[in-house]
């Protein structure tokens, strides 16, 4: 067990809860600045010594050329979306698919590893006949709603692309989702949020024909549901990995199930949440800190949707929230510089430490980065390739032309031209494609 | 032509216009240089939509593993773990070529047309069979007299043919650096003109093409191989190249010494013959002038005379010299029979006749007394050309080691007299049917403008970065991704382009064994010294050399 000079050694050794203290200093009064090394390393120790009391730290092994030449006859799926954020005034065109990338590492060269296109959706959002969502007349700031219509197609592709390898009987040993498991529904419950359209929803979930596909059966959050429930009842183990948590889930866990044992009072409870809040204290910083290289603590079940609390209230949905499945979260920390990350799935493990060592196994080849490099993999794969997003640059300057020409009105063409005539900064395309060109 | 028997190889990317596109290739199916198809419409000047097979052919391949993170290899490495047992991505190199578009054909013809409306992109990209390929070639080449000369380089089943029209007509550069190709390649085309019974006079200063003479029986029964050494046979019109000959290879003179040589000249007549017999005649009369004192020549002492007779003497001294090491080397292959080179003025049909081959052996001259002979050796078969008589068939000169007959004028060698003939030959090539085939490993030392008349091209391996400058300068159809390839191309392997192909093409020439010249099989120096033995005039000089030393020591002693 590390002593408080050890924490704090460490504290100040380039940890991420530090670099995130120091940049967010000149903001606060100086006495929160002189209180932040003893108060962090105070809240530190707390949970070690909590973890340790509930014996959730676990140290994994790894022997990395051992540990391949005994899994090289797994199957592992990597799942990722990518989205081609451009987008231009009056025109929201959009590029999104996921893709998939299969390996089983002692299968012959032909079989060995797939590269699967999975989702692919190439529209217009704001084309009132485009295939993934329904027009609707919404009174939000148009910029924010775009995104979150971008976000929740994503979400939804991602989570449709697991179904889609569970319906068609694949065979892996594991299937990781780069991203949360689950994402928090929370912004998609907003009213006007519109719904997607019937073309989408029977491509997405075939075997979904709730009420024949009304409206409310469309909306976001049903059709979220649906794909959860369908994961959760996947054969192979599902996770969602993800690079760094900015947010405190499971030590918030942690010290509620501890105050509901009574082992905490509701006082230190309340007190400890607030400092945590005030310092912006997160799992991340804390692991970070705690664990060492080659750790990992075991799962918490953590409820994501929160009733009331997150939800617009009032919202037709608050009844909804309860239905979705709780997350089991935990945390490897992979090497000794890099946040841990961060370990997510519908259901318990049958064979946690075997999976976890698989994980840091795959993250293990990414020395310096830490995060599983079948995920990188299909990062790279998933994003849209240069060529293609220059192409559909193309389709839509001159797909906004023509409406613009249709609707014959002067300033509509001039302001067409000018935003043709923009250079390819404003389309930016997502970093290093994966065709080199 | 059955295009649905073609492999599938790939599919067009992005962006396409109709001189190129991009397309991204499965693993191993095509290599650089492989002419691929892909389908496409165009419309038709009736106003419809026709179907057509887009012909193209890959410049270049670029290949990347974009999913293998760098990062990856440093562990593999540290923990000794074999790629293959991990979750990385080991056959995912994206393969992405480049294709320069040569045309179109419609169904069932063959011909290939320019095309004038993009391909499509998502279309895929086919490998034609080898024959559909060689057919295409063949038609689009449309050639009366093709000439075979090797294989596609990236398809051994590809027979390439060039056209004989052109090359005979249109003159033809050979450059690559020495040991790339170049006189394998100069006697395979010689070897199709042979069957042509056309004409050719090479100019061999290696004797590179004495194969032809040795092998003449066996596989040329039906033509002449002719063997000759050079004769500086002059006549009194090459007054110009006598002088220049004179004034370079002697020693410097002055004016007044350049003026009565000059005016020697124009005294001394001369009815024509060997230059040397003229030469000397030269040196008796001018020492006959400088004894006589100044009874004819006012303005010039004898001391300026005798300074003339001295460096005619160096001259003729220098042309017997010459004379004599070519003469010791046609001894050395006293198999072969040589034949002094006939007067081209008088005798033109002694040197080029229908179905002969006449090798000019130049071994043992320098540049300038080689320069004359071949300068006054083209100008008159030239001038048999021109006449309206034609007293010579068309024939093709074939110039080896270019660089020394045509040098640029950078080279800072003007006034080698072969330039202007040599020049004029070419330009009016096309007129008089008098094609020259020029032969270099130093592009970039060749004359410009005699280098950018030759509009075919075959390029062997090239690292020189002047060179390839010169040879993408001189020509028009080779691309700068063909300059590229230059200098990782193995022997024999040589980009053709120009008139007598109709696009740039990468070959694997055909390799003649049979025309090695093995006389000289003389690189082989390691086995030349095995068996070496002291010649006897050395043996004896060894003996006595310790006697000698041990005179000079006895002799260095100091006395005490
Ligand atoms: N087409 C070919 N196929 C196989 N081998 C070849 C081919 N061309 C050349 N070689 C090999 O390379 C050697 C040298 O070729 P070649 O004499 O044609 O070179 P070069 O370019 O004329 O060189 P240099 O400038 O020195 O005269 C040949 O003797 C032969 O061994
Ligand atoms: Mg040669």
């Amino acid at each position: 067990m590390r002593n408080e000079i050890d924490i704090k050694n460490k504290i100040k050794a380039n940890s991420s809860l530090f670099t995130n203290f120091v940049k967010n200093a000149v903001n606060a009064s100086p006495k929160v600045q002189n209180n932040f090394l003893d108060v962090s390393a105070q809240v530190a120790l707390t949970v070690q010594k909590i973890l340790e009391d509930a014996d959730l730290i676990t140290n994994l092994e790894y022997k990395g050329k051992d540990f391949w030449s005994e899994n090289k006859c797994k199957t592992a799926c990597f799942i990722d979306g990518g989205v081609d954020k451009t987008s231009i005034i009056s025109s929201a065109p959009l590029s999104i698919r996921t893709g998939s990338y299969i390996v089983k590492p002692d299968a012959a060269d032909k079989n060995r590893e797939f590269f699967e296109e999975s989702m692919v959706f190439l529209g217009d959002l704001y084309d009132p006949k485009n295939e993934l969502y329904d027009f609707a007349e919404d009174d939000f700031d148009e910029d924010q709603m775009l995104n979150k219509k971008k976000d929740g197609a994503r979400i939804i592709f991602e989570a449709v692309t697991i179904v889609k390898h569970i319906l068609l009987n694949r065979k892996f040993d594991y299937c990781f989702l780069h991203g949360p498991i689950e994402a928090t529904v929370m912004p998609f419950t907003v009213m006007g949020f519109p719904t997607f359209t019937k073309f989408a929803v029977e491509n997405m979930l075939p075997f979904y024909n709730k009420n024949k596909l009304n409206a409310e059966a469309r909306h976001f959050i049903n059709v979220y549901l649906e794909a959860l429930n369908s994961i959760k009842k996947s054969k192979f183990p599902t996770y969602g990995i993800v690079e760094t948590s900015n947010s405190a889930p499971y030590i918030k866990n942690l010290l509620y199930s501890y105050k509901s044992k009574g082992t905490i009072s509701e006082k230190d409870f309340k007190n400890t949440l607030s400092t945590i809040k005030k310092y912006k204290i997160t799992d991340s910083h804390l692991l970070e800190i705690i664990l060492q290289s080659g750790q990992a603590i075991k799962p918490l079940e953590v409820k994501k949707q929160i009733k009331g609390f997150s939800v617009t209230s009032g919202s037709a949905w608050e009844d909804k929230m309860d239905s979705f499945p709780s997350v089991h979260i935990g945390y490897i920390k992979v090497n000794d510089h890099s946040a841990p990350i961060r370990i997510e799935s519908l259901n318990q493990s049958k064979n946690l430490i075997k999976d976890y060592e698989y994980i840091l196994a795959t993250a293990r080849l990414l020395p310096n980065y830490g995060f599983p490099v079948g995920l990188n993999v299909v990062d790279k794969f998933a994003k849209i390739p240069n060529w293609m997003s220059k192409a559909s640059r193309k389709y839509y300057a001159t797909h906004l032309l023509k409406q613009a020409i249709r609707s014959k009105d002067q300033n509509t063409i001039s302001l067409a031209v000018k935003i043709l005539s923009k250079k390819v900064r404003s389309w930016r395309n997502r970093p290093l494609g994966g065709l080199a060109r | 032509m059955n295009t649905k028997k073609w492999k599938s190889i790939g599919t067009v990317l992005g962006e396409t216009n109709i001189s190129e596109f991009y397309f991204s290739l499965k693993n191993y199916k095509a290599k650089k240089g492989d002419i691929i198809t892909t389908e496409s419409k165009i419309p038709s000047s009736e106003g419809n939509v026709v179907p057509v097979t887009v012909w193209g052919k890959i410049s270049s391949i670029e290949s990347s593993n974009a999913f293998f993170p760098t990062e990856a290899a440093q562990e593999l490495t540290n923990e000794n773990i074999d790629i293959r047992d991990t979750i990385l991505p080991t056959t995912r190199d994206e393969l992405i070529c480049k294709v320069i578009i040569l045309g179109f054909t419609l169904k069932d013809n063959l011909k290939l047309m320019p095309l004038n409306y993009p391909v499509r992109p998502a279309a895929t990209v086919s490998y034609p069979s080898s024959e559909d390929v060689e057919a295409l070639l063949i038609s689009d080449l449309d050639s009366e007299h093709p000439l075979f000369i090797g294989s596609l380089l990236a398809r051994d089943a590809v027979k390439i043919k060039i056209d004989a029209d052109n090359l005979v007509s249109r003159h033809v550069s050979i450059f690559g650096m020495s040991g790339s190709g170049k006189t394998v390649m100069v006697r395979r085309i010689m070897d199709e003109l042979l069957q042509k019974k056309y004409p050719m006079v090479v100019l061999d200063i290696h004797g590179d093409y004495l194969g032809f003479i040795q092998k003449q029986k066996k596989l040329y029964p039906n033509n002449q191989v002719k063997l000759f050494y050079p004769n500086l046979s002059v006549s009194s019109d090459d007054k110009e190249i006598i002088y220049t000959l004179i004034d370079k290879l002697g020693n410097s003179l002055t004016d007044p010494q350049k003026d009565f040589l000059s005016s020697l000249l124009e005294k001394v007549k001369y009815e024509g013959g060997s230059l040397l017999k003229y030469i000397e005649l030269l040196v008796r009369k001018a020492r006959e002038y400088a004894s006589d004192s100044s009874k004819s020549f006012k303005n010039i002492r004898p001391a300026s005379m005798y300074v003339v007779v001295r460096s005619l003497g160096q001259v003729a001294k220098k042309l017997k010299n010459m004379e004599q090491t070519n003469f010791r080397h046609r001894q050395k292959m006293s198999k072969l029979k040589f034949e002094e080179l006939p007067d081209a003025a008088t005798e033109p049909e002694k040197i080029v006749n229908k179905g002969q081959l006449s090798i000019l052996y130049l071994k043992g001259y320098e540049n300038l007394p080689a320069s004359a002979i071949v300068s006054i050796l083209l100008e008159n078969l030239f001038k048999h050309r021109q006449e309206v008589e034609e007293e010579i068939p068309p024939f093709l000169t074939i110039i080896e080691e270019a660089h020394n007959f045509i040098p640029s004028r950078s080279e800072d060698k003007d006034n080698l007299p072969s330039v202007d003939t040599i020049r004029k030959v070419i330009t009016e090539g096309r007129k008089f049917g008098t094609g020259v085939m020029i032969i270099s490993q130093r592009p970039s030392r060749l004359d410009e403008t005699i280098a950018s008349q030759c509009n075919s091209q075959i390029v062997f391996r090239m690292v020189n970065q002047k060179d390839q400058r010169a040879t993408t300068r001189d020509s028009e159809t080779l691309s700068v991704d063909d300059s590229k390839q230059l200098p990782n191309l193995a022997n024999g392997q040589g980009i053709i382009s120009g008139q007598v192909v109709n696009f740039s093409l990468p070959v694997q020439i055909k390799f003649d064994a049979e025309l090695i010249n093995d006389d000289i099989g003389n690189e082989n120096f390691i086995t030349a010294v095995e068996n070496w033995d002291d010649k006897e005039s050395v043996k004896q000089r060894k003996k006595f050399a310790k006697d000698f030393s041990n005179i000079t020591s006895i002799d260095k002693r100091r006395a005490n």
